[in-house]
């Protein structure tokens, strides 16, 4: 399955180049292999001028998107909320009980409360043209679409660990951590799994899909242990040496930052190589339906996917040349790829019940 | 002639919107922390589980402990420290004091998520005051993540406060007490023990029980520096129980602020019934007494200027050095060439972002405009308030307590709600307005004592004479009271400018998109840990508040009242 998608990929690419040299602007026409009457919705949402977009990426990151998107429609205007995982689904919620919902799209990285809003009933069902591009797990009923496929990593100062041989996987980095205990006292960082969603998505996932998961915990806790609560906060501490690793960051961040600073290296373990997306619904009683049905269908789309691979987000999509997609991903991690499936299980990430057995679990684990 | 029963109905009208304002997001608090769902939910139920967690969770009792730690270890940095330079500035021939007074306030215009990233980069485990100091001594003895260094820096950005109120103490201080004491041959450290510090001493008590609330309601210091180490206090843990469940639970938020509430209102009844105290104490002086300064000695002069500098180095230049240096490099710590690292690309990415660009005309609308109208809107319950010593007066003096006892995440949040939910505010939810309602309140307080010390400066034969004549309340304040304190306005209205531009927590909820402010953009920024932008925000934010302070100053603002 893999090498075939990886020759799409290929392909792809090819098509893609050609056809931006053919085809600059898509400007509010329809894009190859809509319905025709897909012009009749684009000029709804012309009519309905905006589309308003709460999200947890921050505006650096998914203004490309955003240009992109402006360039495709320039009738339609996009109100950018960062707002955060919790503020957006606290927004939301509000809205919706206030009946005075403000978001056409919620588009986050927390799978699981995204999640809880569809099985709330606040998502509009839709079945996007480009549905068929997508993996079968990245689609949810129509309701909430996963937008990108974002492997954990880990990273680590070049200079810092000096003589320490890089731990190549994740059973490397578990005896790296045991062997090294107190060289590396205070020196080993990763996500928040109390403060951040995405530490607990990922945290949660792996102890449910992994039998190593608490021994790892149990040598990150012998090590004094810092946690943060996003990766940006972990590359600041690591770049300046105040740490020298982290592990499961988000790793297509960690390769565009490597990228950039040749002192930092990133390892993404081919024996875990788990993926989180960024997933998206359109608001039940959106107030610019069809401009949002617009801005989804655009986000995952080939040109919208190339603008987020850009800026760091790796492409669901096979057929996206910049920046990194499925396909490459799953090279890189030796055909292992495992992205966290769009599906009802993550409910019981919400589940009281679930958490609080994580928990316990995770604080006996990290007094090491 | 009394004048407390003038203007019944202005004063009433004034002082019930006021309660309503401030009333409004206490009760939603209150009335959340009692529910087990979101208020607005369809299916909610009283319930006291939210209560029983907090009380049952060890996190909460540690977090309560560390938080009391924290604010009692910052008074014992703050309150002798701040009391000292307050001395040596104000009651002492210390050469450069003119100039020295404006740095000394520095700390407190900043915004503490601002300095505790400040403080990281300079003098964190790789900041480039350690590196160098380890690379002159071979060690750095120093952390700023423990506790004893998350107090030390909290107590030493809180100077400021204790200085502006035992400073203005001791200007009001006749001096003949003092010279009393000189003649009769007590030296200088004798005269400042015996005779300067009593006579001070209530200014003290009501610094140190300020700060002892500072302390509790603090959140961008901990958040930045104690988080990582698991070092939480009732406001960081307040926003970690938001995520901790998954969905946010915003009984268990609102239960920790009810018990926050619990804590502060005593200690802000306290400050109260101390500020009465010290107003009283230092009415003895009167005004217009001269004060003749102690001499330092050349010896004393150099001790004295040493402490300062060393002061200076610690509270503003490494803060503001570290944010400064961030701003303008992408990669620092150990093994990095800082002459490599120079770049613009951190403030072109805020100027080329919609969002960021749109956040500074924002913050500087909000507190410019938005400055003038709280200020008004301050004079008004100033007003409503002066020489009011009725029923009404006394409800005015608890309305502006209870803000004191929110956090502003709360308090924007609330106002989040209220907007969404009161049929008349909806209308002004995606606009500025509804931000600069909610900055009102956060900053009543701060605000109000500007005004109400300004007021007071007008004696009451003034008034007295104009009503004797045959002027109404009305006509008394518009052509007596208010053109007397035309200039004490324009000053209020730079300090509260400034105020507004540090403030960070209560945009969280509130912004959208069109209506972003700095200082919120940076907590949205630090969630996804765009230190970039961030730290190029930060500087932005330094530099508009170093031109607010410079037309505050300007515009005659007495940084002491």
């Amino acid at each position: 399955m893999i090498t075939r998608r990886h020759v799409v990929a290929g392909a792809g690419a090819l098509t893609a180049a050609a056809m931006a040299g053919n085809r600059p602007a898509l400007a509010q026409g329809i894009p190859a292999g809509y319905s025709a009457d897909y012009k009749d919705l684009v000029d709804k949402a012309v009519k309905e001028g905006a589309v308003s977009i709460y999200t947890s990426t921050d505006d650096v990151q998914g203004r490309p998107l955003i240009e992109a998107f402006r360039a495709a429609f320039p009738g339609i205007r996009v109100d950018y909320n960062d707002l955060g995982t919790n503020g957006a689904y606290n927004r939301v919620i509000s809205e919706a009980a206030a009946k005075q919902v403000g978001s056409d799209i919620v588009w986050t990285s927390a799978m699981d409360l995204q999640m809880v809003l569809v099985s709330k009933g606040q998502a509009e069902t839709y079945k996007s043209p480009e549905a068929a591009q997508l993996p079968a797990w990245a689609n949810f009923n129509d309701q909430l679409y996963a937008t990108s496929v974002e492997p954990v990593a880990i990273m680590y100062n070049k200079s810092m660990l000096g003589a320490l041989k890089p731990p190549q996987t994740r059973a490397e980095l578990i005896a790296f951590l045991q062997t090294n205990k107190e060289t590396l006292k205070g020196k080993v960082a990763s996500f928040d799994p109390e403060k951040s969603g995405s530490g607990f998505l990922f945290f949660n996932n792996d102890a449910r899909t992994t039998t190593d998961t608490w021994e790892l915990v149990k040598a990150f806790g012998g090590t004094d242990p810092k946690v943060y609560g996003s990766s940006g906060a972990m590359r600041e501490k690591i770049a300046s040496g105040e740490h020298w690793i982290a592990f499961n960051l988000i790793g297509s961040y960690a390769i565009e930052w490597a990228k950039k600073n040749s002192n930092l290296g990133v390892v993404l373990p081919p024996d875990h190589a788990a993926a989180f997306s960024r997933v998206a619904n359109i608001s039940k009683g959106a107030p610019h339906p069809a401009a949002a049905r617009v801005f989804l269908d655009f986000l995952l789309s080939q040109r919208g996917q190339t603008a987020m691979a850009g800026s760091g987000a790796p492409s669901i999509r096979t057929d996206v040349s910049e920046g990194l997609n499925i396909a490459k991903l799953n090279e890189m991690a030796g055909g292992k790829l495992k992205p966290i499936p769009v599906s009802a299980a993550l409910l019981e990430a919400s589940d009281p019940k679930t958490r609080a057995e994580f928990f316990q679990k995770w604080k006996q684990a990290l007094r090491g | 002639m009394s004048l407390a029963n003038d203007a019944p109905r202005f004063r009433a009208g004034v002082i019930l919107a006021l309660f309503a304002m401030v009333a409004a997001p206490a009760l939603l608090v209150i009335y959340q922390s009692v529910l087990d769902a979101p208020f607005f939910d369809d299916n909610v139920r009283f319930s006291l589980d939210a209560f029983r967690f907090v009380l049952t969770d060890p996190e909460f009792y540690r977090a309560l402990w560390t938080t009391t730690l924290y604010a009692f270890g910052m008074v014992v940095v703050a309150v002798p420290l701040g009391g000292l330079l307050a001395f040596l500035i104000t009651r002492t021939d210390l050469k450069g004091r003119k100039w020295l007074e404006p740095l000394v306030l520095v700390p407190m215009f900043l915004s503490s998520i601002v300095l505790a990233f400040g403080y990281t980069v300079s003098v964190g485990p790789s900041g480039f005051v350690t590196i160098a100091f380890k690379s002159l001594f071979g060690a750095a003895p120093w952390s700023i993540y423990t506790l004893p260094g998350i107090i030390l820096i909290g107590g030493l950005s809180h100077v400021p406060t204790v200085y502006l109120y035992v400073a203005s103490a001791m200007r009001r201080l006749p001096s003949d007490l003092e010279e009393a004491a000189r003649t009769a041959g007590a030296g200088i450290w004798r005269v400042s023990l015996d005779v300067t510090l009593p006579m001070v001493l209530p200014a003290l008590v009501f610094s140190a029980a300020l700060n002892l609330l500072l302390g509790f309601e603090t959140f961008g210091i901990p958040l930045v520096l104690g988080d990582p180490n698991g070092i939480l206090v009732l406001t960081t843990y307040i926003y970690k129980v938001n995520t901790i469940f998954g969905a946010p639970t915003y009984q268990v938020m609102a239960a920790v602020t009810v018990f926050l509430i619990l804590i502060t209102l005593p200690l802000v009844f306290i400050q109260r019934r101390l500020l009465r105290h010290a107003r009283r104490f230092a009415a003895v002086g009167g005004k217009g007494a001269r004060t003749n300064l102690l001499r330092l000695g050349s010896t004393g002069q150099a001790v004295a200027l040493g402490l300062i500098g060393l002061w200076l180095l610690v509270s503003v230049f490494f803060p503001v050095g570290g944010i400064v240096l961030r701003a303008f490099v992408e990669n620092w710590g150990e093994g990095v060439r800082l002459t490599e690292q120079l770049t613009l690309a951190n403030f072109k990415a805020v100027f080329e972002i919609p969002s960021l660009s749109r956040g500074i005309l924002n913050t500087i609308l909000l507190a410019g405009v938005g400055g003038a109208i709280a200020v008004a809107f301050y004079l008004l319950v100033g007003l409503a308030g002066h020489r009011n010593r009725g029923r009404s007066g006394t409800l005015l003096d608890y309305s502006v307590l209870i803000p004191r006892a929110l956090p502003g995440l709360i308090v924007g949040l609330t106002f989040f709600w209220l907007f969404l939910f009161v049929p008349f505010l909806i209308p002004l939810r995606a606009t500025l307005i509804s931000l600069l309602i909610a900055y009102i309140i956060v900053g009543l307080s701060y605000g109000l004592r500007i005004i109400q010390s300004t007021l007071l400066q007008v004696a009451p034969e003034l008034e007295e004479s104009a009503r004797i004549t045959g002027a109404s309340i009305y006509r008394s304040w518009r052509d007596v009271v208010i053109p007397l304190v035309k200039p004490g306005l324009a000053g209020a209205w730079a300090m509260i400018m400034i105020v507004f531009l540090r403030e960070y927590a209560t945009g969280v909820y509130l912004m959208s998109s069109g209506t972003e402010v700095i200082g919120s953009l940076m907590v949205s920024l630090l969630t996804s840990g765009a230190m970039d932008q961030i730290a190029a925000l930060s500087f932005i934010s330094i530099a508009l508040t170093a031109v607010g302070l410079t037309l505050a100053l300007r515009l005659g603002a007495k940084l002491h009242d």
